[in-house]
C-alpha cells in the first residue's frame, strides 16, 4: 500500500468515526421531543422554590410530566407511588429536601414503540449531593420509563428502578 | 521558519490527515478499549479514592472470564456513570457474609485489601451461572450507604486497570 493510499484509507476511517457519532446522536422527531422532555424534568426537579407559591408552583410543573395514573416503582420493598396528584403531594412536601440534590440524567435510551404513540426510556439518574468540604457524593440508579404521547404530549406512566445489584 | 508552516508543515493537507487519523484513532482506543473513568464516593477506599482517575480496560475480559479479586466496572443504563466493585464469588458459587467476614461455600475468604470491617450480615445466596457478587473495598462504612449483590455478567464492561 503507497503512502498516499494509507493516508486515504486513515480519512476514510477518521470520517467513519465521525458519521457514527453524528449517527449515534440523531433521532426521530419524537424521540428528540422525549429527550427534551427528560432534560426538562431534570430541570425542574433542580429548580430552587422557597415554600409557599414558588413550592405549589414547581410541585405542578412537576407533576405535569407526569399521567394521572402514572405508577414509580423504586423496588428495594418499597410501596409503589401512584398517580400524579401523589407525585405533586411529595414534590411539594419534600422540596427542602430535595433542594440539597442536585439531579442529573446520563445514558438516556429512547425507543418508540406502537406506531410511535408508546415509548420506552432507560437512562441512569444521579441524585448528587454537596459537602461542605467540596466533595460531592453521588448515588446513582438505573431506571426504565415508559412514555406515552396524548394530546400531543409525552408524559410519563410508569417509572420502574431497576436493581443493577441484587 | 513563518507561523503558519511551523504550525501545518510543509504538507497541510497531510498534517490535516494525520490530525483527523490520531483523533479518529484516539476516539475509537478511549471508546471502545480502554475508557477513562473518575471514581466518586467512598465505597472502594483506601484502594481508590473519590476523584482519582482511572481506566477501564474494555478487552480484560474478551478471551478470559473474570477472577475472584478482580476490581470490574459495571454499566447501569449506559457507560457514562459506573459502578466500580471488587468480585468476592463467581458463578455457582454459595456466598454469604456473617459480622464482616465474608465466605464462599462456606470457608473464610482472606481479603487483605479490607481494612475496617463492620458487622456486616449477608444471608448466603446461591449464584447462578451468569452471576458475580461484587462489593466495595470499604466495609467500614453502613451496609446500608453501600451498593453490592449480584450482577450479571453482561453488566461487566472491563477490568479497571489503573
Amino acid at each position: 500500500m503507497t503512502r498516499r493510499r494509507a493516508l486515504r484509507a486513515g480519512a476514510a476511517v477518521a470520517l467513519a468515526a465521525v458519521a457514527y457519532f453524528v449517527w449515534s446522536r440523531w433521532g426521530s422527531d419524537d424521540e428528540r421531543v422525549i429527550r427534551e422532555r427528560i432534560g426538562a424534568l431534570r430541570d425542574e426537579v433542580n429548580r430552587s422554590a422557597d415554600g409557599g407559591l414558588a413550592a405549589i408552583s414547581r410541585a405542578t410543573n412537576i407533576g405535569s410530566y407526569f399521567t394521572e395514573d402514572v405508577v414509580v416503582d423504586l423496588g428495594k420493598g418499597a410501596a409503589p407511588i401512584r398517580g400524579r396528584m401523589t407525585i405533586m403531594g411529595m414534590a411539594e412536601r419534600l422540596q427542602p429536601r430535595t433542594a440539597a440534590f442536585r439531579l442529573e440524567f446520563d445514558d438516556v435510551g429512547v425507543e418508540m414503540t406502537r406506531g410511535a404513540a408508546t415509548a420506552d426510556v432507560t437512562l441512569t439518574a444521579s441524585f448528587i449531593r454537596g459537602s461542605q468540604t467540596g466533595e460531592e457524593s453521588r448515588d446513582a440508579r438505573e431506571f426504565a420509563l415508559g412514555l406515552t404521547k396524548a394530546g400531543g404530549t409525552w408524559r410519563i406512566a410508569q417509572v420502574t428502578a431497576i436493581d443493577v445489584l441484587r | 521558519m513563518s507561523l503558519r508552516r511551523f504550525v501545518f508543515g510543509a504538507h497541510p493537507r497531510r498534517t490535516l490527515v494525520r490530525v483527523l487519523v490520531l483523533a479518529a484513532l484516539s476516539f475509537g482506543m478511549f471508546r471502545w478499549v480502554l475508557m477513562p473513568i473518575r471514581a466518586e464516593g467512598i465505597s472502594m477506599l483506601p484502594t481508590y479514592r473519590s476523584g482519582s482517575l482511572n481506566l477501564v480496560n474494555r478487552l480484560a475480559f474478551a478471551s478470559t472470564k473474570p477472577s475472584r479479586g478482580d476490581v470490574v466496572a459495571i454499566r447501569l443504563a449506559g457507560p457514562h456513570v459506573l459502578y466500580v466493585k471488587r468480585i468476592i464469588a463467581l458463578p455457582g458459587e454459595r456466598f454469604s457474609m456473617a459480622q464482616g467476614q465474608a465466605y464462599v461455600n462456606g470457608a473464610p475468604l482472606s481479603e487483605p485489601y479490607v481494612r475496617e470491617r463492620r458487622p456486616w450480615d449477608v444471608k448466603e445466596v446461591t449464584l447462578t451461572a451468569r452471576e458475580y457478587y461484587v462489593i466495595g473495598d470499604n466495609r467500614g462504612m453502613s451496609a446500608s450507604d453501600h451498593d453490592f449483590g449480584r450482577v450479571d455478567v453482561s453488566r461487566i464492561v472491563g477490568k479497571v486497570i489503573f
